[in-house]
């Protein structure tokens, strides 16, 4: 029979296990390093490692890493937390941060913390928010964080305090944490065992519920980044997005970014911030009209090159070109597709260029729009020649001498839910940037860009020279670098700002079919309705 | 300052402690000049077998407290199943675990803890083993030897 060890020689050897402590060094929080050591680290690793890392500094420039102590997790998040803070630049940030994390005191107490418990490891937390503040003038404040996290007493009563933090936390939200539970330990049992032991590393529940009581709220996004042996070229990547008090998600937040590594956690820097602004800004129209009164912006080719040439189309000069650029706008909501142009046609330069979108293509991509267009289109489809148009007149004229954009708006609004959308559209031209978006953005639907892929065919393939079907991204460019050097009034413009379907004018964006057989019979009706 | 911080919270505990001290305990420290060591006279508990007997217990409060959980050893001998039968009178359990310490726990609790484990033994979690199982299996034999014990090292009357 093999050896058994006796009783007591298992728990001398269990005893010894249980207080081996692995030699660790390194600093608590290192200075920043490039990332690329991370792909040399793992020269020699398997190739899933290698694929991996490899990738990583071209996304993530630097990273820094924390001591493998058993509390790498909380101090990497505590870090990055006050460092997201300080990078703010915010003097403020740091004050209103400390008045909510002192109004959680009330959290702290409900799950049954009394203050006495926890005040000593809060005050430090405090302190150091209010100590980064004042270091901001010096602009020292990173040096001042990095000290302070390398003090491992302020650096674990801290953590201490964020363990208390999540620990009410999930016990405040039980039914969120508890199917995260192992055969049902209750929350309590699990922050006792596994949150608020001085030794417990951060597990998953723990982080979420950190992110959502630290992070979140204080408008921070948090990225973990999985550097382990699963499938992919790159590391799979998990997400958190603050909300703001209505629920919707907070664009372009700053992003606390840790790399996991099986059992570890390091920091991730990602060089700001450019990714972030090119996601967030095509889903939103302001910016479009912000950039009216600028140069080109290329992150959205397509709207900005409209606006070049829509400016002094429309609030300059041409009053047809105006009435033309709203009409056809609105053109698919009347069912008889033919009708908008002709009246303004004539001024609007060549025929051919007058994009009129096939009857049966309209009715088509009908009821891809706004709920209201198929409603309204009905209704509004006898009248729409006087009606329409005049209102539009009007209301263009007025904005030409200022006209307000209130006016504008409600007067329009009350009549047509959709003339109003295009006549006013013009009218905020006229106004400044700041006052179009802030006026602007309740009325434009966040259309995502999806939509965009197809315009009115006809004018495009003339103009390209070849009947290409393009897609909106690939024609964008294009239009705008032809815009550049063009006069304001050419065909190709107006072909083009018709075509845009991001066009300010169009907000419900109106997805056009295009089928090479109603090219042509396209084409010759507005010539003909035109020529008459 | 890392000793700053935890001396700080540890003059306060202490201050805490000696203002309004446990009932059947005195605290003082070791040294005056040193925290970090506090002597406890803790009175064996009514109806225990321990009664009558007082036991110098030593607090050794770790450089990283409250970050590492507080040492209890017993300077005065006592059979019990929690407390090792050896010159260290180690007692490790519980709260005073390593992996089970946290930090907002406080050295009152502790040794309220040791208080309460003198009237009820946890023969469950044991480092001497062969007491608990005394304790489990014939617990007027371990009462007798307990009180023996207590005479004869805690100065009972």
């Amino acid at each position: 029979m093999a050896f058994e060890p006796s009783q007591e020689e298992m728990a001398e050897m269990q005893k010894l296990s249980n207080d081996y402590e692995p030699e660790v060094t390194g600093p608590l929080v290192s200075e920043l390093l490039p990332s690329s050591a991370i792909t040399t680290e793992y020269a020699n690793a398997d190739p899933v490692y290698q694929r991996k890392t490899a990738a990583l500094p071209h996304k993530y420039s630097h990273y820094r890493t924390c001591r493998g102590d058993g509390h790498c997790g909380w101090r990497a998040v505590a870090f990055s937390y006050y460092e997201a803070l300080y990078n703010t630049g915010n003097k403020s940030k740091f004050y209103s941060e400390e008045a909510r994390l002192r109004s959680l005191g009330n959290l702290l107490n409900q799950v049954g913390f009394p203050e006495h418990l926890y005040e000593d490891f809060a005050i430090e937390a405090f302190q150091l928010l209010q100590e980064t503040a004042v270091a901001m003038e010096n602009n020292d404040g990173g040096a001042k964080l990095l000290a302070a996290f390398n003090d491992e007493s302020l650096s674990m009563s801290i953590i201490t305090y964020l363990k208390l933090l999540t620990s009410a936390y999930i016990q405040t939200h039980p039914d969120e944490y508890s199917p995260y539970m192992n055969h049902g330990q209750s929350v309590q049992n699990y922050c006792q065992s596994s949150i608020e032991p001085v030794m417990s590393e951060i597990e998953h529940v723990g982080m979420s519920a950190l992110v959502e009581v630290l992070v979140k709220p204080a408008g921070m996004a948090m990225e973990i980044l999985y550097l382990d042996r699963s499938q992919g070229e790159e590391v799979n990547t998990y997400r958190w997005d603050p909300v703001d008090g209505t629920g919707i998600t907070v664009s372009d937040p700053s992003t606390l970014r840790l790399l996991y590594r099986p059992g570890h956690y390091d920091i991730l820097y990602k060089m700001e911030p450019l990714p972030q602004s090119a996601i967030a800004q095509p889903q939103q129209q302001p910016p479009v009209f912000v950039a009216l009164a600028n140069a080109i912006d290329s992150h959205i080719p397509q709207t900005i090159g409209f606006s070049d040439y829509a400016i002094p189309g429309l609030s300059f000069v041409s009053p047809p070109s105006l009435g033309w650029s709203s009409m056809t706008t609105s053109t698919p909501l009347y069912p008889s597709a033919q009708s908008p142009c002709y009246d303004f046609a004539p001024t609007a330069t060549p025929i051919a260029a007058i994009p009129a979108p096939a009857p049966s293509s309209n009715l088509v991509s009908m009821p891809q729009h706004h709920a209201n267009s198929s409603g309204s289109s009905a209704e509004v489809g006898s009248h729409v020649h006087t009606h329409g148009h005049s209102e539009i007149h009007a209301d263009l004229n007025a904005h030409g001498s200022t006209h307000t954009h209130a006016l504008a708006h409600s007067q329009s609004h009350s009549s047509h839910p959709h003339t109003t959308t295009y006549a006013h559209t013009p009218a905020t031209m006229a106004l400044p940037p700041d006052f179009l978006v802030s006026g602007m953005q309740p009325e434009i639907p966040q259309t995502p860009p999806v939509g965009l892929s197809l315009g009115t065919p006809s004018g495009l393939a003339i103009d390209r020279g070849g009947p290409f079907r393009p897609s909106a991204w690939e024609l964008k460019p294009n239009f705008s670098a032809a815009g550049l050097g063009g006069v304001p009034l050419q065909t190709a413009i107006f072909r083009n700002s018709h075509y845009n379907t991001a066009h300010f004018n169009n907000p419900d964006f109106q997805p056009e079919e295009w089928s090479p057989e109603t090219e042509l019979p396209v084409h010759e009706r507005p010539r003909k309705k035109s020529a008459h | 300052m890392a000793t700053a911080g935890a001396n700080k919270r540890i003059a306060k505990e202490l201050n805490e402690i000696t203002r309004e001290p446990p009932s059947g305990m005195k605290v003082r420290l070791v040294d005056e000049s040193n925290v970090h060591k506090w002597e406890i006279i803790m009175d064996g508990p009514a109806s225990s077998p321990y009664e009558g007997g007082h036991f110098k217990l030593l607090l050794t409060l770790p450089i990283e407290y409250p970050f590492k959980p507080p040492i209890l050893s017993f300077q005065t001998k006592i059979y019990h199943p929690n407390v090792s039968n050896d010159d260290k009178g180690s007692m490790c359990l519980g709260m005073l675990r390593s992996d089970e310490w946290k930090p907002p726990n406080k050295i009152l609790a502790v040794l309220n803890m040791a208080r309460n484990l003198l009237v009820e033994p946890n023969a469950e979690d044991a480092i001497e083993t062969s007491i608990a199982e005394q304790y489990r299996g014939d617990r007027k034999a371990f009462e007798k030897t307990a009180k023996e014990w207590t005479k004869k090292y805690a100065n009972a009357k």
